[in-house]
């Protein structure tokens, strides 16, 4: 390649990171937009959105949304159904991942068909009947209602037994030769072996956990039983009388500040769980 | 491998064997996995006992459910009487008259349409541009990637403040700009596109991490050689970038058509389904049905019109990684 | 210490037979090498020995005791595996420790032993150490050791040196014969290494196609390898073999007439071989030195200089090649024409069956 060209090069690669720092910059204009505002008067909000930077400065909005609703109540119930669900998800997936990559039992392979089947069935298709199921156990308003339904998807189950077939199979028949009872393989070589997967399976589960709309929105009616997704909806649905512009704009931001530390926090395992998905 | 269950936030594979010292036997793995040590039928259905607690949350909670929403979508369903009458295919016959279900169907391919090639295109041009090892590749990647974690709520709530009549940033920016400004969810023209540029900006992450991972996989030396080849970087990519990438084009293709087809929440937080049902999607017709005006049955009808066209898009997708499986395996 | 033995071994992975009948004795304290080609079952006889593979029929009895049924860890024995299979989130003294405790040997036992192999091993300062902060050898080191410390009846080594570097290889050869020197225990060891067989074994079993070829002290099988099969197989470089058939007798040892027509008198006794119309002559090349009298002639035309001897590819007249020896400092060079002197009593012979016959 000639100097030329090599000059010519260099400097479309500048161009091009150029014009995608500005598209990044359109990208967070929405979230700082609304982030600066939230500072703001309600009452300076009403007369001007167009002043993003300088006096007046305010924390009510802030203090407000502390001060008067069930905003940690809310953000409570969702720690405790997103928690709740990751470990049992891990628990589940993890036995069942195991049982399916590296032990035999009659009907192994059909039943792991059967469960993968799973995947193909979209949340929609059994939202009513779960509803319905739900209602005569008494489990809408419950964190148990929260909770259940998500544990059976089987995308766990895929992704443990996945990671579990691929973990040298010597080293258990090295601990089978140690004589280490099978249940002992599991939770002392297996499992350690596996928290790379547990991380993924873990932070994925959490997050959609967290993030869950259509069924506590059909779950949990009374406002105590809300998650911080589904309240956040609930206020908004009588946007124009709200309490004002400012008001709305802290709570976005309110709500959406955990997630994102824990995001920035776990950046390196989000992404590379996403990363890879691949689909090989 | 499908993610059709899931809220953009995303499933991931583990590297293989990451954390191990060895390296998988040359045997075929497949061979391997199969010669368990079984001695002589021990403990051959106490193994089961690892799968049954999910295999029974699983039969309880998606496959009764699956079989009993498929029997109540022939159904016509009363709720405050409890009564029940099998009426076949009505539902089905009454939906395909229905024109709210029909334009809910309408508004569902449109809103694929429009989403998906902007998932792909846009997806594969920041992958290509930040697919680099530096603080800025890494600050840029996190500000695309970002938004993804965000709740469908936050993003409605921040674009319904952006998108406002008059006061929103979008207004600002157009007076500044000296022309009228909209709300586009008001709009029965533009509220769908509205919510297609959310969508994307929500969650145009996914893709790029899809196609950065992909390009990572493209050995280095294939660069070299075209380099030495004197390709310059348009031919690099038609000729060397793309043709590698084309199993993940049509698979991010297909992750995303199945992820749209079930838009609901930002289109019922942001125009509820309006102006003039112009932006209501199946799903949230099969909420309303269902939830709303609790005709069960008809719900469960619709639904069933999801999972069949949700079923088409995984069969697709599995047919396109069997595909690519054979592809790449003839390669190496 | 525990003697193994194999009592019609069998085994089917659905319709394939990968090993028909395996009868075998191995003996108390021995060192015993299966040396095999790739796929030949020995891993999968190991691992049958070991309990990791079902037999599809047959007896395995260690110390007089049938285990056919035994799980593995019943066995008394313990194994190194090719690619180590430490456990990676374990420390070095971890790994060495978990399978006594799993048969509860009191700390204070599983102390000394682990003390007393780290010594042996030169594995004292890395106790501490996870797998990962290993290099490759010493990552075999702590796998020798992981067997060592459960002071096993018998040691099973499935191609534990194939990961190694070469000089690395010939260092940890040498640790595992002195090993078996100290603790004397029996030692199975699969390979399709000859140089490892030849070095390790007080008795090589080798082995193709699920079957037994021969078995025997590595000087047995060198000198006088039972089929052609293992002729070829061991020793390096490879025997070369020349068609040949025999012509009339002369005194009490066969004379053949090879394929380049010239005719050579073999160590064989008359009696011993079978008349078969057609043989194969066999001669390795540090038994076929350069000698310009001899009537068999050819072209050298690759010459190997390995410092301590040369290797001398030739031609024959009939465009058959084959290597010779030849002094270190041998004159020869390429295009060189030569002749080919075989020593009778090095010279042996293949019938059609491929069993061997041998000098007096
Ligand atoms: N689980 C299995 N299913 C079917 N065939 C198998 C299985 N395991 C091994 N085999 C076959 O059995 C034969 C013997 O395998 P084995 O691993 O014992 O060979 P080996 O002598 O150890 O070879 P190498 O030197 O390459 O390790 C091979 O042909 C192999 O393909
Ligand atoms: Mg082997």
């Amino acid at each position: 390649m000639s100097a030329r060209q090599h000059a010519g090069r260099r400097m479309g690669d500048h161009l091009i990171l150029a014009a995608v720092m500005v598209l990044a910059l359109l990208w967070i204009a929405p979230l700082a937009w609304v982030f600066a505002l939230s500072f703001k008067p309600n009452a300076f909000l009403a007369q001007h959105t167009d002043v993003v930077l300088g006096a007046p400065y305010t924390l009510k909005n802030y203090t407000d949304i502390l001060g008067t609703s069930s905003v940690f109540r809310w953000i409570a119930n969702s720690c405790i159904v997103s928690v709740t669900q990751t470990l049992l998800t891990l628990v589940l997936c993890s036995l069942a991942g195991y049982g399916f990559a590296r032990t035999a039992f009659p009907g192994q392979k059909a039943l792991y068909v059967f469960v993968l089947a799973g995947l193909a069935v979209p949340e929609q298709a059994v939202v009513i009947p779960l509803h319905r199921l739900f209602a005569d156990l008494d489990l809408h308003n419950t964190y148990s209602g929260l909770i259940l339904p998500r544990l059976a998807a089987p995308f766990g189950v895929f992704l443990m037994t996945q990671y579990f077939k691929a973990i040298p199979k010597d080293i258990e028949e090295a601990a089978l030769l140690d004589s280490t009872p099978r249940w002992k393989i599991f939770l002392r070589i297996v499992l350690p072996l596996s928290i790379p997967a547990q991380a993924t399976l873990g932070i994925f589960t959490f997050l959609t956990a967290w993030n869950d709309y259509l069924w506590p929105l059909i779950s949990a009616s009374k406002p105590d039983m809300y998650t911080l997704t589904l309240g956040l909806a609930a206020t908004q649905s009588n946007f124009a009388q709200s309490e004002g512009i400012g008001y709305l704009m802290a709570q976005a931001v309110f709500a959406g500040l955990p997630i994102f530390v824990i995001y920035l926090f776990f950046q390196k395992h989000i992404v590379s769980a996403v990363a890879g998905t691949t689909v090989r | 491998m499908c993610i059709c269950l899931m809220k953009p936030g995303l499933p991931g594979m583990p590297h293989k064997g990451a954390a191990m010292t060895t390296t998988l036997s040359a045997l075929p793995a497949a061979a391997r996995a199969s010669s368990q040590p079984k001695v002589k039928g021990v403990q051959h259905w106490s193994n089961a006992l690892f799968v049954l607690p999910f295999v029974l949350v699983y039969i309880a909670l998606l496959v009764v459910p699956v079989v009993t929403g498929l029997w109540l979508s022939l159904n016509d369903v009363d709720v405050l009487s409890g009564d029940r009458a099998f009426i076949g295919l009505a539902n089905f016959a009454r939906l395909w008259h229905d024109d709210i279900f029909r334009g809910a169907i309408r508004n569902t391919f449109l809103f694929v349409l429009m989403t998906t090639p902007a998932f792909v295109a846009l997806g594969l041009a920041l992958a290509l541009a930040l697919n680099r090892q530096d603080r800025v590749g890494t600050a840029l990647r996190t500000i695309f990637f970002g938004s993804s974690v965000l709740s469908v709520t936050i993003v409605t709530l921040v674009w319904r403040l952006v998108f406002m009549t008059d006061k929103g940033l979008l207004a600002n920016v157009m007076h500044s700009l000296g022309l009228a400004s909209i709300n586009p969810l008001t709009s029965s023209a533009l509220a769908l596109p509205a919510i297609a540029l959310v969508t994307v900006w929500w969650i145009i992450g996914l893709p790029m991490m899809l196609f950065l991972a992909a390009l990572q996989q493209i050995p280095e030396e294939i660069y070299e050689a075209a380099a030495m080849d004197n390709a310059g970087r348009w031919r690099t990519f038609w000729s060397i970038t793309l043709p590698q990438l084309r199993k993940t084009v049509a698979l991010v293709a297909i992750i995303e058509v199945i992820l749209q087809f079930q838009l609901f929440g930002q289109a019922q937080l942001m125009t509820n389904g309006g102006p003039n049902n112009s932006s209501r999607p199946l799903v949230q017709f099969i909420y309303e049905a269902g939830f709303q005006q609790w005709a069960l049955g008809y719900s469960a009808a619709a639904a069933q019109v999801l999972f069949g066209l949700m079923l088409i898009g995984v069969a697709l997708q599995m047919w396109i990684s069997k595909r690519g499986q054979t592809q790449s395996g003839e390669s190496t | 210490m525990a003697g193994i033995q194999l009592v019609g071994v069998n085994k089917r992975y659905g319709g394939t037979e990968i090993i028909p009948e395996f009868n075998l004795e191995i003996e108390s304290g021995e060192f015993l090498v299966f040396l095999g080609p790739s796929g030949c079952g020995k891993s999968t006889l190991l691992r049958m020995i070991a309990g990791l593979e079902p037999v599809s029929a047959g007896q395995i009895r260690i110390g007089g005791q049938d285990v056919t049924a035994s799980a593995p860890g019943e066995r008394d024995l313990a194994m190194v595996f090719q690619h180590y299979a430490l456990y990676p989130h374990m420390t070095v003294r971890e790994n060495m420790a978990f399978g006594l405790r799993n048969v509860n040997v009191p700390a204070a036992e599983i102390d000394r032993r682990i003390t007393e192999a780290a010594r042996m091993l030169e594995l004292e300062g890395m106790l501490a150490r996870k797998p990962i902060q290993l290099s490759g050898g010493q990552r075999q080191r702590v796998a020798i050791g992981r067997a060592v410390v459960k002071e096993p009846g018998a040691f099973l080594f499935d191609e534990p040196l194939s990961n190694l570097d070469a000089a690395l290889r010939n260092r940890t050869r040498v640790e595992l014969a002195r090993l078996h020197q100290r603790l004397k225990t029996t030692m199975v060891f699969v390979t399709h290494d000859q140089v490892e067989a030849m070095t390790l074994a007080s008795r090589i079993v080798v082995m193709n196609r699920g079957r037994i070829e021969q078995m025997g002290t590595p000087i047995e099988i060198y000198r006088k390898p039972a089929t052609r099969f293992v002729a070829g197989f061991i020793g390096s470089p490879a025997m070369n073999f020349i068609d040949a058939i025999p012509v009339a007798a002369e005194a009490d040892c066969i004379k053949v007439r090879l394929a380049d027509g010239t005719e050579l008198q073999t160590g064989v006794p008359t009696q011993a071989a079978r008349k078969d119309a057609k043989l194969v002559a066999g001669v390795r090349a540090e038994s076929l030195t350069l000698d310009d009298a001899s009537p068999v002639r050819g072209r050298a035309d690759v010459i190997e200089r390995l410092g301590e001897r040369t290797l001398v590819y030739v031609t024959l007249s009939n465009g058959h090649s084959v290597v010779a020896q030849a002094h270190r400092e041998s004159p020869v060079a390429s295009g060189d024409l030569v002749g080919l002197h075989f020593e009778p009593e090095h010279v042996h012979l293949f019938d059609e069956a491929g069993l061997a016959w041998h000098a007096a």
